[in-house]
């Protein structure tokens, strides 16, 4: 009973981005911050400014808008208006003057005509936003995938940019890119008008990581949990925590990919795994859901294959590893039947299993064919080719129990063990 | 930057802000501006001061003795004026933040437009002559971005407008058109018809441009107004076959036309390049060129600027590095301000972590640097070195790749190649195929690497868009990166 409900919590915490940043919030130094008093001091000042969020896919820029979007329109209720566009959807300039005279009518509940046409669309803004500026009232707007926004001439940016350089309007452009060189993608024009304002989303240090680890996972200690639940819980959470395995574990899990967003689709597989009897979290449950994270499908498809089909493949790949360019199922026989002969194995097959096995291989995408137009040719005089790396086959092969170990010596020449 | 602390005179600046309480700097700014420059803030400014010096000569003749032993033209009475009237700034009281904010913002247009006069002057000339002889004629004005085209043109647009009234003559209708706006390039010239004619009809058989051609060519019997056309961005009407830019230009030539044309752009040689037509004919547009700021000049307009508040915001060292710096990179006065008010919000930062006793009351030489290396220094080496560890790997794998083979593309096959042997040699364990085709997008979403289209994954093709020196330039420090870039 208390298991599902803390898994309820988990579940619910690790999917709300809103909660994960939050985490951040009190640190002054943190880009919530830096965001936040950004736009405040532009919405208190009454000045125009400009900002570029830069970061990987998946270090929370977007969250991070939206959080300080929410706090922001909960201390300033009627002073802030939102504009959000996205580069994929608007990287047209008329479709997306269409949706900026949309919002601002939505926005203001004025009527929108879907009549109008691209010049008036573009007058409309910028009266709006002289109204608005004239009201106190801030404009902001969101454009994520900026460098979709600049391709071709750059005539959107242009005017926004432009209508910042008035005194009259009042407006801020927040502009989220996963590309590092955002502004250098600008036309000089519009970077002449581009505050240089970046915020970098770096990977957090360590111990951000740590601090963030533990905001999502202590359980709070006035909740509905009994008492002695929650302190057992995060007794036993903080052991974890300080065991160097777990360390370890995290450590290899980020030095592939640091992004908050990796980090929060392992510990949702941790948490999954709990203990429904106890209702605790265990050091098992952090490491099953790390194997999870290196999963390699090919060799797990190696795993489930039958002898004939190693076979087959080992044949494939000495053909390969001796450079012919293009072989079919006649010359792999061939081959078959030259490791049988040297070696005096006992899995010696017909000609009409082996292709059995070989179809099987085709269906699994172990292997393809080489063309694309043969479609009349019989299966055994198509060129075919390998989708495993050698790499991945003699790892397959390691992993397979069956495997017999002739088939392992025949690998031993290539070197790269 | 010794550089600069030499040029000051070493006598004057220890000792003077014992003596006056820290005020001495900008005394100096001001006097350096007078030395290097020969315009009307020269003019103005000793008679503007004169008034204190006489009425308080007595207490300013010791101290002004240092100073104006070191400098050729000592501003004395300013020296005096600034002990009594500049109260000092509190960046903590918002309202003066508020000020100073402004002053510096982009949006807020100067009252005097320094350092253009030149300019302004020729465009108002040519427009003062066109006019008078109520003759067509065209005008390109051209520059980088940032260096006060649009400003001066308002300018000039609006001292026509009063010159005519003085001098009894029509003053000319203006229309102002930003090309960007236009969603069709030949749009252009039904906004002319729609703003200048719009009383008589168009005759539906011929197309607007044929209708002002013919407008233009007939002979009216009631003088009509001057019309001024200022076209922004005028490169956005170049189209593959140039015929609406040359059509708008051709418009001056013709015999009753009566509009005076002042196109802006940023490319010098647009007139010589689109409309060679033009030449031949004898009505090539005057160019006038929009130089980029010099040091100096930003300088003073930055001074400009402030002088409207009461206080001293910049230390003067400061803002002359900020000069110093705009002005090697673009000259663009955009950056320059912009530089100033990051530099203002680093103090305000600072502030806000300081305890209540420190004394932070104005913009210092290190705000500045924090500032101007926040807008020019570029992120690239930071951002390597925030990249998890396999990441860097594949970083340091194509180094060494484009290193051995001398080349500048390899496949990712290759790369996965290469990024193997670098952690079977560093005893790292390597991710797998599938980890490492998905940090390669990563790394190439984030514009360091270009991936190209294959069919096979193994065979795209992989450029570095980052130069190999960041990258070796980022692992200096660090021995792990060092050893697997020299194996």
């Amino acid at each position: 009973m208390a298991a599902e409900k803390s898994l309820a919590l988990f579940r619910s915490r690790l999917c709300d981005t809103r909660f994960v940043h939050s985490a951040f919030k009190s640190s002054p130094e943190s880009n919530y911050s830096k965001l936040k008093f950004l736009i405040s001091s532009s919405i208190s000042e009454g000045c125009n400014n400009s900002v570029l969020l830069l970061g990987p896919r998946g270090s929370g820029k977007a969250a991070v808008v939206e959080l300080v979007l929410e706090d922001l329109k909960m201390e300033h209720p009627d002073a802030i208006s939102v504009i959000r566009l996205n580069g994929l959807l608007h990287s047209d300039d008329n479709s997306a003057l269409k949706e900026i005279a949309r919002q601002l009518c939505l926005e203001n509940q004025l009527l929108f005509s879907k009549m109008a046409s691209s010049d008036d669309n573009s007058q409309f803004m910028i009266d709006m936003l002289r109204e608005c500026g004239l009201a106190h009232k801030g404009v902001i707007f969101v454009l994520d995938e900026f460098d979709l926004f600049t391709q071709g001439k750059q005539r959107l940016l242009y005017s926004l940019l432009d209508a910042l350089q008035t005194l009259t309007s009042q407006a801020v452009v927040i502009g989220v890119s996963c590309r590092l060189d955002a502004d250098q993608l600008l036309e000089k024009r519009v970077r002449s008008r581009f505050s240089h304002r970046k915020i970098l989303f770096i990977p957090p240090p360590a111990d951000d990581i740590q601090r963030l680890i533990e905001h999502l996972l202590y359980l709070p200690r006035e909740s509905s949990f009994s008492s002695k639940y929650v302190s057992e819980f995060n007794s036993r959470l903080s052991n974890i925590f300080s065991d160097k395995k777990f360390k370890e574990i995290l450590n290899s899990l980020l030095d592939v990919d640091g992004t908050i967003s990796n980090l929060l689709g392992f510990l949702f597989r941790a948490v999954s795994c709990i203990d429904m009897d106890s209702g605790f979290l265990s050091l098992e449950n952090f490491k099953s859901a790390h194997l999870c994270t290196q999963r390699q499908p090919k060799i797990d498809a190696l795993q489930g294959a039958s002898i004939l089909e190693l076979y087959i493949l080992v044949c494939m790949e000495r053909l390969e590893f001796k450079e012919k360019n293009s072989y079919n199922f006649t010359s792999i026989m061939k081959e078959y039947k030259a490791i049988h002969d040297a070696y005096k194995t006992s899995d010696n097959y017909a000609n009409m299993v082996c292709l059995q096995a070989f179809e099987h291989l085709l269906d699994r995408e172990l292997i393809s064919f080489a063309d694309s137009k043969g479609w009349n040719q019989p299966i055994e005089f198509r060129p075919v080719k390998l989708l495993v790396s050698a790499h991945e086959l003699y790892h397959g092969l390691k992993s397979n129990s069956a495997c017999p170990a002739i088939l392992q010596k025949l690998f031993d020449h290539e070197s790269y063990k | 930057m010794p550089t600069l602390r030499s040029a000051s005179n070493p006598s004057s600046s220890p000792s003077y802000p014992k003596q006056r309480g820290g005020v001495s700097t900008p005394n100096k700014k001001r006097s350096r501006s007078k030395s290097t420059e020969s315009t009307p803030i020269d003019a103005r400014s000793p008679a503007k001061w004169s008034s204190p010096r006489r009425s308080n000569g007595g207490v300013g003749e010791i101290c002004n003795g240092i100073v104006y032993s070191n400098l050729s033209k000592s501003p004395r009475k300013r020296l005096y004026d600034d002990h009594v009237e500049k109260p000092k700034w509190n960046p903590r009281d918002p309202a003066q933040m508020l000020a100073v904010k402004e002053a510096l913002h982009v949006a807020t247009a100067p009252a005097n437009v320094v350092c253009r006069e030149e300019e302004q002057k020729r465009v108002l000339e040519f427009c003062k002559a066109c006019i008078e002889q109520e003759k067509a004629g065209s005008l390109y004005v051209c520059g980088c971005p940032g260096t006060g085209k649009t400003l001066s043109i308002d300018k000039v647009k609006d001292s026509l407008v009063l010159w005519s009234g003085e001098e009894g003559l029509q003053s000319p209708d203006v229309l102002a058109i930003n090309c960007t706006s236009l969603t069709n390039t030949s749009e252009i010239f039904s906004k002319i018809v729609a703003k200048f004619h719009s009383r008589k009809k168009i005759n539906g058989r011929l197309s607007v441009l044929q209708h002002l051609q013919h407008l233009f060519s007939q002979r009216h019997s009631s003088s009509r107004r001057m019309i001024l056309i200022i076209v922004d961005e005028i490169d956005y009407l170049v189209t593959k076959d140039r015929a609406v830019l040359h059509d708008l230009f051709m418009l001056t030539t013709f015999p009753f036309s009566r509009c005076i044309l002042i196109g802006i752009a940023n490319a010098i040689d647009l007139a010589d390049r689109f409309l060679p037509k033009l030449e031949s004919l004898n009505c090539k547009p005057i160019v006038v060129t929009f130089r980029a700021y010099s040091k100096d000049q930003i300088l003073k307009i930055i001074q400009e600027r402030l002088m409207v508040l009461g206080y001293n915001v910049f230390q003067p060292l400061a803002l002359e590095f900020c000069a110093r710096k705009v002005a090697a990179a673009s000259g663009d006065m955009r950056r320059a301000l912009g530089v100033c008010r990051s530099a203002i919000e680093v103090l305000e930062a600072e502030l806000r972590n300081a305890s209540q006793e420190q004394e932070v009351d104005i913009v210092t030489f290190d705000h500045m640097d924090i500032a101007l290396s926040k807008a020019f220094k570029s992120a690239v080496v930071d951002i390597i070195l925030a990249l998890p560890q396999h990441q860097q790997i594949i970083l340091c794998a194509t180094v060494k790749l484009f290193r051995h083979c001398k080349r500048k593309a390899t496949t990712i096959g290759e790369l996965n190649r290469s990024y193997s042997e670098i952690c079977k040699s560093t005893q790292i364990p390597a991710a797998g195929t599938l980890e490492f085709s998905s940090m390669c997008s990563v790394l190439s979403d984030q514009g360091l690497l270009k991936l190209g289209q294959s069919k096979e994954e193994k065979l795209r093709r992989v450029t570095l868009q980052i130069d190999t020196s960041d990258i070796i330039f980022a692992f200096k420090g660090n021995r792990f990166f060092q050893s697997c870039l020299e194996q």
